[in-house]
């Protein structure tokens, strides 16, 4: 069965992007604009694993990493962002992975995978 | 002797929030920091009072059930002891069910919820302790050692006979004190290379460098654990070969054993108290070098009243402890402590005993190994620890028959 995926970014042509990357890897996509529409998709279906953007509107992604601990501790998440500087943040420790992000997406996709088959 | 400089680098988090069940009624309405301690303190003045005679002026104490008495004794008592515009702080932190939406379930966790605060703040190392023990200790002594051995955790342990050891986390170390072993109450407790009488017994006193400890926190958050700092955090980190090393405790004058009481139970913490009347105690409240600092309302000097030693109605108090505002008043006060504000009237007995503050003991009374919690008026000729079948009905009544008297108690 294909791994589900669920990408929470607010710029929409990223998502697109990734959606595009992962589809075509095999995964079962899912897309959220913030965080309120990646709660209630957590909370709907859980997925194996969460992309997770650092700035967006709203709450930002290292509130929404805690929410996403309190709904499933288990649940990992790797934070994909274009600042490296978020690395330093002990807020940022409970992730699975920190990506910085790049045109290519192959880095995202290589920890995607080793995250799963970590978990 | 106090320490004169101030620990820049380093924070302190003091888990303030046990419940204390095992020493009900005294935890009925107050969080077990905040029982009484001593006559004049609370428990939690001893910790605080280390971190002020350590140099550690940034602390935040994380409370949790019944806090109410604790933060306003706390802001009572320690907030103006701290210079804000200095840096200098003791911050209240009440569950921010932050990362987690639940109370904390684990010592480990209580902090790993709080990793915000170490964001904030970014000191180089992380002071962990508990609000709950009693011991004079200097912490800026152990963070030195903690830097020049290289540590990544320094635990601070007390070095016990070995048959003491099987309730207590032990820890094998060795020749250079580095841990290489950890268990919490083993059956066979390991003992220290050079002496196979004697066990080395953690105080729950931990020097973390920051980055070392949000790292095994943010791991451990994410498993099964009870995350619990004896029962997962040390076990994880000394079954890695990572850098955790002993810091014994000792009497940094005498080089002695420290003294240090854990308040587990009513028994221990009304032995802990007794402790105090020694002519020569291990813990001396009149250290200048180390002083505990609380809050005292604006009461009088303690006063005796009476001296008609015909009618046997003398104000007389023996082998004990009076704290400010206390009135003993014609009589007989006999290896005790009282709390503010305790009035005592003629002819009444009190021995062994604790009197916390505004307790009135009416004439002709009689007490005796009991614990009195506040504002309790004891009506004349009534007596308590004289009759056990009847302070078992009426009171709780400890394993080696200590009897308390609730808070506010009605008696009649």
């Amino acid at each position: 069965m294909a791994h589900s995926v669920l990408i929470v970014e607010d710029d929409q042509s990223e998502a697109l992007l990734y959606r595009e990357e992962f589809e075509d890897q095999g995964y079962d996509v899912r897309l959220a604009c913030d965080a309120d529409a990646a709660l209630a998709a957590v909370r709907e279906a859980r997925p194996d694993v969460v992309v997770l953007d650092i700035n967006m509107p709203g709450k930002d992604g290292l509130d929404l990493l805690g929410e996403l601990m309190d709904i499933d501790r288990k649940l990992p998440v790797i934070l994909n962002t274009a600042y490296s500087a978020y690395q330093d943040n002990y807020m940022s420790w409970s992730a699975a992975a920190y990506v910085v992000k790049s045109a290519d997406v192959t880095e995202l996709l290589q920890t995607v995978r080793n995250v799963l088959a970590g978990s | 002797m106090a320490s004169q400089l101030p620990l820049c680098d380093t924070v302190a988090m003091v888990m303030a929030g046990g419940v204390g069940n095992r020493l009900y009624p005294l935890t009925r309405d107050r969080a077990k920091p905040a029982v009484p301690f001593g006559g004049l303190y609370r428990i939690i003045d001893f910790t605080l009072s280390n971190c002020l005679n350590s140099g550690l002026y940034r602390i935040y104490l994380l409370t949790q059930y019944r806090s109410f008495s604790l933060h306003r004794h706390v802001r009572q008592a320690w907030g103006p002891l701290f210079n804000l515009t200095r840096g200098e702080y003791v911050d209240l932190i009440p569950p921010q069910q932050r990362v987690v939406g639940d109370w904390y379930r684990g010592t480990a966790d209580a902090i790993f919820q709080n990793i915000y605060l170490l964001e904030r703040e970014r000191p180089k190392h992380v002071v962990i302790l508990s609000g709950d023990h009693i011991y004079a200790m200097d912490y800026a002594h152990t963070v030195r050692r903690h830097v020049e051995t290289g540590a990544q955790l320094t635990i601070a342990c007390l070095e016990v006979p070995r048959p003491e050891a099987t309730r207590l986390g032990v820890l094998q170390v060795d020749a250079a004190e580095r841990v290489i072993g950890f268990e919490e109450k083993p059956a066979e407790p390991k003992t220290v290379p050079d002496d196979p009488e004697t066990s080395l017994a953690s105080m729950g006193v931990y020097v973390f460098n920051t980055t070392d400890l949000v790292r095994i926190l943010s791991e451990d958050a994410r498993t099964d654990s009870s995350h619990d700092f004896g029962k997962d955090i040390i076990p994880t980190m000394v079954g890695r070969e990572m850098g955790v090393f002993a810091y014994r405790y000792r009497n940094l004058r005498t080089g002695a054993r420290g003294f240090w009481r854990d308040i587990g139970t009513l028994d221990s913490y009304f032995d802990a108290n007794m402790e105090l009347l020694d002519p020569a105690p291990l813990y001396d409240l009149h250290d200048a070098g180390w002083p505990v600092h609380t809050w005292v309302g604006a009461y009088p000097p303690a006063k005796s009243v009476h001296a008609f030693e015909e009618e046997g109605r003398v104000g007389m108090a023996t082998e004990s402890l009076l704290s400010p505002g206390c009135i003993v008043s014609g009589g007989r006060v006999h290896r005790s402590l009282l709390s503010p504000r305790v009035k005592i009237n003629s002819f009444s007995d009190v021995r062994d005993s604790l009197l916390f503050t505004g307790v009135n003991v009416g004439r002709h009374a009689r007490i005796r190994r009991a614990i009195v919690d506040k504002h309790v008026h004891v009506p004349p000729g009534f007596e308590i620890g004289y009759h056990e079948e009847e302070d078992r009905r009426r009171f709780t009544v400890t394993e080696s028959g200590i009897v308390v008297v609730p808070k506010g108690m009605i008696l009649a």
